[in-house]
């Protein structure tokens, strides 16, 4: 019901040229810095330079799309969107059953994923590759707007932290940041507070759901969207009350950076720079605060394909980018500011996506789901632990 | 000899306070001189660093501005685990900010370094007809509980600097003059297990 179609105008990856919303002349220097609006009607800051890349990203952004449509002409509409296809993607039990073609299907879609969905095919891809239409399809066709309508006028604390975020949540943006774009985040939000209270609302969900708005096609969708990556595509308890899950995922990272990128956590031990201090952000807001949008969603393209590991090969891309800058430094500001440096001006997705999967090597969902397991308990001990002592503040306090 | 040489201090400073105290309002007026209406809310933490100049020092700040919602506090020790000082943030329009800034004060009080220099900051100190918490109020707990109080506005940048130079002048003070390339390092964990932890 609630369609929110001007946001549409804001995927305006047919347009030929990036503007700059301040040209000079001297603007054509690359150590100068102007400001320009994205594929997503975000601004940003970038050299000349960036402008450039992005210029080429949108017109690898068409061919792609030529070659998408080209499949389709070639394997009828749909051919995606057949069920087995995206159990096929980790390589296991390859179901005797499976029709050759079904495997050749598979094996072109992940392949294709990595290589980016046009902003176009994007509503409908992730849509059906996620689940999310599954999940939907298990519940009434009203489900959505009975639940906007029921929650109307409550008031809890969920309500009152999204009401207190909806202006802070990407200022500025055309769309976003307008009365119509508030209303459409409040109700996502607001309506998924109530879906799940364990969650309600976690800072952060703002951002995610924010992106998802300007993706999909409609409000319900983007809703649901948000469901299947909280209750299917991340690992659980990542946003409820201590953000368990979170720290589970900051210890596995970890870990997987010693093992794939062994000199660079050597050199952060020493300088006892914990990974999280910057990875709780990307994992939390799946990298929308730190990489520029179209980065970001080629992200999302994959983790809804692929799942939650997709996270892991992104943070450690990050770093392996930079693994000899990263070698030198000698404070943990040092690394942080190249980190920073590094994600904002990530606007070629194929720079990112290439040395997250290539380079990295593969990760398989089950190895990371074990690695999970081993460090679970740690995380619990460690929380319970802190609140314990807490408590035993107050109760000094009270005495 | 320690008051003539020139000393670098390295210093972590940490902010920490409820959701919307102007945490990173505060930062963003100190770092940059800006104030914008509607700031993002921080998510885990950001990082800044920023250098003051104080008497014969140079104090170069590396800042972690926090997150202020309820479940962010898990990941809060990660940030203030060797911080030399510390500014407590609340809204002096919201009397719930104020009871939570205790919180974190009794916080670092048992978990923090113990010589950490910390500091209250009642922010939005423009907002006076939206006032809740007296200043005398927070002025005697600060006193009771060692902290430096000041009200301070990111928004009319009243107080920001300030409150960052006494924060640079006492550590100049308390930090002892042979450490060179210094970080100023207290309550590090020895055991690298404890310090990869996420909380603690
Ligand atoms: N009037 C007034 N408003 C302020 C002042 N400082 C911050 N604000 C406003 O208060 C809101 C919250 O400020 P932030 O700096 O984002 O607060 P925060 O403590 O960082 O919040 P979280 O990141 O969510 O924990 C913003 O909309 C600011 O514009 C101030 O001194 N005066
Ligand atoms: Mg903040």
């Amino acid at each position: 019901m609630h369609q929110t179609h001007s946001q549409r105008e804001f995927a305006i990856e047919f347009q030929p040229q990036i503007h700059i919303l301040r040209p000079s002349i001297h603007s054509r220097r690359a150590n100068i810095v102007v400001k320009f609006q994205d594929l997503y009607g975000f601004t940003v800051e970038g050299n000349v330079d960036d402008v450039n890349i992005l210029n080429e990203v949108r017109e690898k952004v068409r061919q792609q799309g030529r070659v998408w449509w080209a499949l389709e002409a070639s394997k009828g509409a749909n051919w995606y969107l057949q069920p087995q296809v995206s159990s096929l993607t980790e390589g296991i039990a390859l179901k005797s059953s499976l029709k050759l073609s079904n495997l050749t299907n598979a094996i072109t879609l992940k392949r294709l994923i990595r290589k980016g969905i046009p902003p176009v095919l994007r509503p409908k891809v992730w849509f059906s590759l996620s689940g999310a239409a599954k999940k939907k399809s298990t519940v009434p066709e009203s489900y959505y707007s009975d639940l906007t309508k029921a929650v109307e006028g409550k008031v809890t604390a969920a309500t009152k932290q999204i009401d207190h975020d909806l202006p802070r949540t990407f200022p500025g943006h055309p769309w976003l940041d307008t009365p119509e774009g508030h209303a459409a985040l409040r109700r996502v939000l607001v309506g998924y507070s109530f879906r799940d209270s364990d969650v309600g609302y976690c800072q952060g969900l703002n951002y995610v759901a924010a992106l998802l708005l300007l993706v999909m096609k409609t409000e319900e969708d983007a809703f649901w969207m948000l469901a299947v990556l909280l209750e299917n595509v991340l690992v659980s308890d990542c946003y409820t009350t201590n953000l368990s899950g979170c720290h589970v995922e900051q210890r596995v990272f970890q870990d997987l950076l010693v093992k794939k990128c062994p000199r660079i956590a050597t050199h952060l031990e020493e300088l006892e720079f914990d990974v999280s201090l910057v990875a709780t952000e990307w994992f939390l807001c799946l990298f929308s605060k730190s990489l520029p949008s179209e980065t970001t969603l080629r992200v999302w393209d994959v983790l809804f394909y692929e799942g939650a590991k997709v996270l892991f090969h992104v943070a450690l891309a990050i770093f392996k980018m930079r693994e000899e800058e990263l070698l030198q430094t000698h404070h943990v500001g040092d690394v942080i500011n190249i980190l920073q440096k590094t994600t904002h001006h990530l606007f070629d997705p194929d720079e990112l996506l290439t040395v997250a999967f290539d380079k990295i090597g593969s990760m398989t969902t089950n190895t990371i789901s074990k690695e999970r397991k081993k460090q679970e308990p740690a995380v619990m001990a460690e929380l319970d632990q802190r609140l314990r002592r807490l408590n035993s503040i107050k109760m000094d306090d009270e005495k | 000899m320690a008051t003539t040489a020139n000393k670098n201090i390295n210093a972590k400073l940490v902010l920490l306070g409820d959701v919307g105290a102007g945490k990173s309002s505060l930062v963003l007026r100190f770092v940059k001189g800006q104030f914008v209406e509607f700031q993002e809310s921080t998510i885990g933490a950001a990082f800044f660093s920023q250098t003051l100049a104080v008497n014969d020092a140079t104090v170069k700040f590396e800042i972690w501005d926090t997150a202020g919602q309820e479940r962010y506090h898990s990941l809060a020790p990660m940030y203030y685990r060797g911080a030399a000082a510390a500014i407590i943030v609340y809204d002096i329009s919201n009397q719930a900010s104020f009871e939570r800034a205790k919180k974190w004060v009794q916080e670092l009080q048992a978990q923090g370094n113990p010589n950490m220099v910390m500091a209250l900051a009642g922010n939005k100190a423009d907002l006076l007809d939206a006032r809740k918490v007296a200043a005398e109020e927070a002025q005697v707990y600060a006193q009771e509980n060692g902290l430096f109080f000041m009200e301070t506005s990111a928004k009319t940048a009243t107080n920001v600097n300030d409150i960052f130079y006494e924060i640079a002048k006492r550590l100049s003070q308390v930090q002892p003059a042979p450490n060179p390339s210094g970080m100023v390092i207290m309550d590090r964990p020895t055991e690298r297990t404890a310090s990869a932890a996420c909380c603690s």
